[in-house]
């Protein structure tokens, strides 16, 4: 699957995007695994203490993951993972 | 008066008369400041079918309450007037450090009546006010005349100021302030032509006396601390600007690509704010009492586009970028300064070439027609040459100038332009976010986000996290956003307040400032008697609810590719809703009942 960064999750992991081709049948298995190979910022700014940041936006495929079934959503080989911090604007 | 000044200038550009009046404290009261305050006195003087480029129509600056004060971002000010793009009531709202430079020479607003012989300006310093010959200014950009009127009355002094553009009463031409801000929307800078009226300068002593000083410094503290603690108003915004909304709109499928032909740009990135602040940023910049900075002082070093300034803004990004299929950042940034040079709506600017790229590839257009220009998607060396004819008015550009939707109706083609009443929407797809586009369907001004900005919702997941791909639940958000938007352009603050402060902070700083109890609701009513008052102009001016709509292409034409694929926009499922949660009748006409309730009558 291909996950893309944003922001300033792309310092805390030194890149844009990558192909995960590792198995993860869910989101909470996909983002501990890139918790693992980012390392410890990584992990205290996406899942600190197990749980999602609550300043963090995933999108799955475009879709917002509070609109699928949060870190429980089932992934597929194909699907495309959207990290961003907080944003906003206008 | 606490909060306001006390004071109205009126200046008669046809006769060089200048008076002053009083504020009047119940209107004050009830409709604050700035938007507010100015669209009641606007609709009380002005015929609503007055035509916008005639002597007939008026200019009203006003700042708010707030402007001025060391509330969290309490810069602003609005320009009031009947716009020429849209026919509507127009509100155009800018930040800088002009708004609060009004209140501390003493007034609330300064009507501009009329139209002068010649060419002039008026310049302000405290109690002393006179109109001064432009003619030595007139036809030079926004830079060179505010240099060069600083240098002839103060150093200090701030300006607001028309470039070319608003001289050729192009139909989207901006008042800059400040040099780099801008009263963008709708026009408001052809009306300042049409008077002859080249710059307002402005240079105050005096100051905002606060009703309860030690509890508006507690209102002020407790707001500016959820700003800062708030991770979009606190870093987020400071660090990339609003332009980092690009990925995120385009991850969604919603971003508007080439003319909203699609809600996705596949090298949207290399646009977006991330890559701004890598390559362009020089810093971040804030207004007047800013604690977010979202502004950016930029530099191009490629030597195709070499140049400085400020900006983009997000909406500028999009309208230049993906709308325009443009994808060189250099370029887009440069077209950034040329309208702020020239005295362009960067919004209307970038959709308006986007539309007439649309028609050039559907061949409704033809090189003949466009003096030579290649407008195909993506050129950006047309974006740049298409913007600056449209800032000179030369050729094709004068086409141009009257935006998207006289542009594709001249060649018999209107539904190429993606507007409402005829102003362009701004940088967010309604098939792929439904409330915006309810949003944009009913917003007093035309399309524009900025008058219930539901992205935050829908999209960012700010304050409520709603499905954008859903209607329910929308009308209440947009009633509510258009409500709360009302109340903080009339108090003089910034919306981006809203990215940590709450309703009733901005309630209880109005209150310790003004001495006028506001409590929440009371807030939330002042703006709803603002959209109400905005409505009522523009139903006397001629639209009706058929005007409450959308383009055909988002009502009918699904997005093509990305995340929001098939989706189109159900207006239909809102609207009705929405005009029984404003009180309106089934034509969306206010009620008897809602404007006495609103005290409207």
């Amino acid at each position: 699957m291909r996950v893309k960064y944003f922001a300033n999750i792309r310092p805390l992991t030194g890149c844009l995007e990558l192909e995960w081709t590792t198995p993860a049948q869910s989101l909470r298995e996909l983002l501990q695994g890139l918790a693992e190979r980012h390392g410890e910022p990584f992990r205290r700014r996406i899942l600190p203490e197990g749980r999602l940041s609550e300043t963090i936006i995933v999108l799955v495929n475009g879709q917002h993951i509070l609109h699928l079934d949060g870190l429980d959503t089932r992934l597929q080989p194909e699907d495309t993972i959207s990290l961003f911090p907080m944003v906003a604007g206008g | 008066m606490y909060g306001w000044v006390g004071t109205v200038l009126r200046v008669n550009l046809t006769t060089g008369r200048i008076t002053k009046e009083a504020t009047d404290p119940q209107d004050a009261k009830r409709f604050l400041g700035a938007r507010g305050l100015g669209s009641k006195v606007f609709s009380d003087e002005v015929d609503p079918k007055v035509d916008p480029l005639s002597p007939e129509n008026k200019l009203i600056f006003a700042p708010g309450p707030f402007s001025g004060t060391f509330a969290p971002s309490g810069g602003r000010y609005e320009v009031v007037t009947k716009g020429p793009l849209t026919g509507t009531i127009a509100a155009s709202n800018s930040g800088g450090s002009f708004g609060p430079e009004m209140k501390y020479a003493g007034y609330d607003m300064v009507i501009f009546e009329g139209k002068a012989p010649k060419p002039v300006y008026l310049w302000i310093k405290d109690d002393k006010v006179e109109l001064k010959d432009a003619s030595h200014i007139w036809g030079k950009q926004v830079p060179n005349t505010s240099d060069a009127l600083r240098a002839e009355t103060d150093e200090e002094a701030k300006v607001a100021c028309i470039g070319p553009a608003g001289e050729n009463m192009v139909l989207f031409a901006s008042i800059m302030n400040d040099m780099h801000r801008a009263a963008g929307r709708s026009g408001v800078g052809a009306v300042m032509g049409s008077k002859n009226l080249k710059a307002v300068v402005v240079m105050g002593t005096g100051a905002v006396k606060v009703a309860d000083p030690s509890a508006f410094t507690a209102a002020v503290m407790k707001a500016r601390e959820g700003v800062k603690n708030h991770p979009v108003g606190g870093a987020g915004l400071k660090a990339y600007g609003t332009d980092v909304l690009v990925n995120i709109l385009n991850e969604t499928g919603a971003l508007p690509t080439k003319n909203f032909r699609d809600g996705y740009f596949p090298t949207a990135n290399k646009t977006g704010g991330e890559s701004l602040a890598e390559t362009q940023l020089v810093r971040p910049k804030g207004c007047y009492s800013c604690v977010i900075s979202c502004g950016r002082v930029t530099r191009v070093a490629n030597p195709k586009f070499a140049s400085s300034g400020e900006g983009p803004e997000y909406e500028a990004a999009w309208s230049m970028g993906a709308d325009c299929g443009v994808d060189d950042l250099d370029a887009i940034v440069k077209t950034n300064y040329l309208c702020n040079e020239y005295g362009l709506d960067s919004i209307t600017l970038g959709a308006t070439i986007a539309c007439a790229m649309d028609l050039f590839e559907a061949g409704h257009i033809t090189l003949k027609d466009t003096g030579g220009l290649d407008l195909h998607f993506g050129n950006a060396e047309s974006l740049l040459e298409a913007t600056r004819l449209t800032g000179q008015g030369e050729g094709f550009g004068k086409l141009l100038g009257k935006g998207s939707y006289r542009l594709a109706e001249a060649f018999g083609h209107p539904e190429f332009s993606m507007s409402v009443k005829k102003q362009e929407m701004p940088a967010y797809d309604p098939r792929g976010v439904q409330g915006i586009g309810l949003n944009y369907a009913t917003s007093n001004r035309g399309g524009c986000h900025v008058r219930g900005y539901t992205i935050s919702v829908e999209v960012l997941g700010c304050g409520a996290k709603l499905d954008p791909h859903v209607t329910a639940e929308k009308p209440q958000w947009v009633k509510i956003f258009q409500d709360l938007t009302a109340a903080i352009d009339s108090s003089g603050a910034c919306l981006f307040g809203t990215f940590g402060m709450t309703g009733e902070d901005f309630a209880a700083m109005l209150t310790a400032l003004t001495g006028v109890t506001y409590t929440l609701d009371d807030y939330l009513k002042t703006g709803e008697r603002i959209w109400n008052l905005e409505r009522n102009f523009n139903l006397k001016a001629g639209f009706t609810n058929a005007d409450d709509t959308l383009p055909e292409r988002l009502l009918k034409c699904p997005i093509a590719t990305g995340p929001s694929k098939g989706e189109v926009n159900h207006l239909a499922e809102m609207l009705p809703e929405y005009y029984k949660l404003r009180g309106w009748d089934e034509n969306g006409v206010p009620t008897q009942e809602k404007l006495k309730d609103l005290a409207l009558v």
